[in-house]
């Protein structure tokens, strides 16, 4: 290691004694954490308790108008709009969140096989997760519009029998559809963050010893069974790291449904998330009180699966 | 979170440096050949799946409105109209879009450095009271979901006067990414994987703690601080929902929010749309072009999408 060279007068050590170098350590060390600490004071845990506060309040753009303790969150429950978001985000969620794992795992086994163009697919699988959120919603609803390439595309492959006697015309408007549009949501995020989930896979299944398939290979087991039998159940600690990771990011749906729904969360509400609940009463409705109610019954929603999920899937290991 | 000197397999090693074939199934060689053809075969067409939309906008981009609803591949005829209403008729116009990202995103790329490698040294290497306390905390804002905290955070910056048409509304977004627990846990595991002999030969030299940390582990901390820069980048970017929230003037926005208002007033022209879209992608994809190295290890070592 070459020496440091010190000749400014921030070397301190040698006048002040044990005490002095302890006392410069901390107050180091201190000021180097204080921005940061302060931050997440105002902007995390303060902003939790005022938004509690927030809660319990008729709370305008001029600030607060009236006392009105748990009557927000009575008006909450009473909403139809509300329920209408919660199953909407459920929805999302309980679809979204084993499909995209599905995937993200299926591509990883793949992978795993020790195929080469190892670089391309990783860059390829890679590239959705670099692009904004407003740019794949964007491209996704040029793609699905009436005449958009899905349907051109369909068209072409001689596609439409089928999609005809499931209900669907020849130029459907699939995210202007309340039956469809949730549904096309679902699959582009499925597809966009299947990428991120092949490579948290990757990670857990180079970390299985190759000794357990050799053996599995002599006793005669199948590729399905050992997946099955072995791979799968193996796998606990990232499926639950995946599936907590995933039902969290899932409960926060809003960019891709406002885009695509804008702030009304068309058609008919069924694009209307919790997320984008909760925006439309703060910034469109001013009615801060009652946004911030909605945002303390999600977190406690949040708050309770994720215990939930512990409890099912065992502890999460550690890292 | 993995660091550098983790003993086990990182994402980033799994990927530079494949695992040969498992020997999966006694079927024989016809039956693994069988099944390499079709993994190969899904791996390339689910890979084509993810390419085809961005391939897609980039060839709109280049067509008449008409045009851009054909299936055809090769624009006829090939034309700039729709980068043209990108760069002169928007408002804002693509330059302005893209100007405001880079200074949203270059603020908090550097906030972010500067902030999450001081603390993120502080809470490995310095001693000083609350130490383990104050960690935890700072992991604790990562259960604290942005949902609930956004109407308090909107109204705190009100009262603080960020929410306003006058330029200072920046601030008021940079604030809010400045330093992500994220990035700061980053740098305390990197700097925890240091060896101490460097700080105790700087302190031999009479090095005080914050030399020491200029100029011995600052300069070593080059691949954290790489990933620290990748990460707060590309999410401050391609953020969208705290810059919709706060941003007040359309001349500030971000390409993102530029494409979702757009998405509304230009809904049929779409190859000007997708040259919006294609700016706001094209810098990040340069990065991840030159820096891939660096954005497969970030990925592995914070272990969360941003």
């Amino acid at each position: 290691m070459a020496a440091v060279t010190v000749g400014t007068s921030s070397g301190r050590s040698a006048g002040r004694g044990i005490r002095g170098e302890r006392r410069a350590e901390m107050l180091t060390g201190l000021a180097f954490v204080f921005i940061p600490l302060l931050l997440y004071v105002f902007l995390y845990f303060g902003a939790m308790v005022y938004a509690a506060y927030i809660s319990l309040w008729r709370w305008g753009l001029r600030g607060p108008r009236a006392f009105l303790g748990i009557h927000n969150y009575e008006q909450v429950f009473g909403d139809p709009i509300f329920w209408k978001a919660v199953t909407n985000t459920l929805y999302y969620v309980a679809v979204w969140v084993p499909l995209t794992m599905a995937l993200g795992l299926f591509l990883a086994v793949i992978v795993n096989q020790g195929l080469r163009g190892q670089t391309f697919f990783r860059a390829a699988f890679y590239f959705p997760t670099l692009a904004s959120s407003a740019a794949i919603t964007v491209v996704w609803i040029f793609l699905l519009q009436p005449d958009g390439l899905f349907n051109s595309a369909r068209a072409v492959a001689g596609l439409n029998p089928i999609f005809q006697a499931l209900g669907y015309t020849d130029n459907f408007n699939w995210l202007g559809s309340s039956r469809t549009a949730m549904n096309a949501i679902i699959l582009l995020n499925a597809w966009t963050t299947s990428g991120t989930v092949m490579l948290f896979y990757l990670t857990f299944l180079q970390q299985i010893s190759r000794d357990i398939y050799e053996a599995a290979a002599i006793d005669g087991a199948g590729a399905w069974q050992t997946f099955r039998r072995i791979t799968f159940p193996l796998l606990r600690p990232a499926h639950f790291f995946v599936a907590t990771l995933l039902v969290i990011g899932g409960f926060k749906l809003f960019d891709q449904a406002i885009i695509a729904g804008g702030r009304g969360g068309e058609p008919s509400n069924s694009l209307t998330t919790i997320v984008l609940f909760i925006y439309r009463s703060a910034i469109t409705d001013s009615e801060f009180g009652y946004a911030a109610a909605v945002g303390v019954v999600l977190f406690a929603i949040i708050f309770t699966l994720t215990l939930a999920q512990r409890r099912i899937f065992g502890e999460a290991p550690s890292w | 979170m993995t660091g550098p000197a983790e003993p086990t397999v990182t994402a980033a090693e799994a990927i530079v440096a494949p695992s040969p074939p498992t020997t999966v199934g006694a079927a024989g060689d016809s039956g693994r050949k069988v099944r390499r053809t079709i993994g190969y075969a899904l791996l390339i067409g689910y890979a084509f799946l993810m390419l085809i939309p961005f391939l897609w906008q980039l060839i709109t981009s280049f067509k008449t409105n008409p045009d851009a609803l054909r299936l055809t591949v090769v624009p006829s005829p090939f034309t700039l109209q729709g980068w043209q209403t990108g760069f002169l008729t928007l408002d804002p116009s693509i330059p302005q879009l893209f100007l405001n990202s880079v200074i949203i995103a270059g603020a908090v790329t550097l906030t972010n450095l500067v902030l999450a490698s001081t603390a993120g040294y502080a809470f490995a290497r310095l001693r000083f009271p609350l130490r383990e306390f104050l960690f935890i905390a700072v992991l604790g804002t990562l259960m604290i979901p942005d949902q609930l905290r956004f109407v308090p955070v909107y109204l705190i910056e009100r009262q603080l006067g960020l929410i306003t048409r006058n330029p200072i509304n920046y601030v008021g977004v940079v604030l809010i990414l400045a330093v992500e627990a994220q990035q700061l846990f980053l740098m305390r595991q990197y700097f925890l994987s240091m060896p101490r002999d460097l700080e105790e030969a700087a302190k031999i030299d009479g090095a005080g703690h914050v030399t020491t940390f200029l100029r011995v582990m600052l300069p070593l901390a080059g691949p954290a601080l790489a990933a620290v820069s990748i990460l707060a980048f590309q999410g401050a970017w391609n953020g969208f929902f705290w810059p919709l929230l706060i941003l007040q003037s359309q001349d500030h926005w971000t390409l993102p929010l530029g494409l979702f208002s757009f998405r509304s007033e230009f809904r049929t022209d779409w190859p000007a749309l997708m040259s919006v879209t294609v700016a706001a992608i094209l810098p990040i994809l340069a990065m991840y072009v030159f820096f891939q190295k660096y954005f497969v290890q970030s990925v592995a070592s914070s272990g969360v999408k941003g």
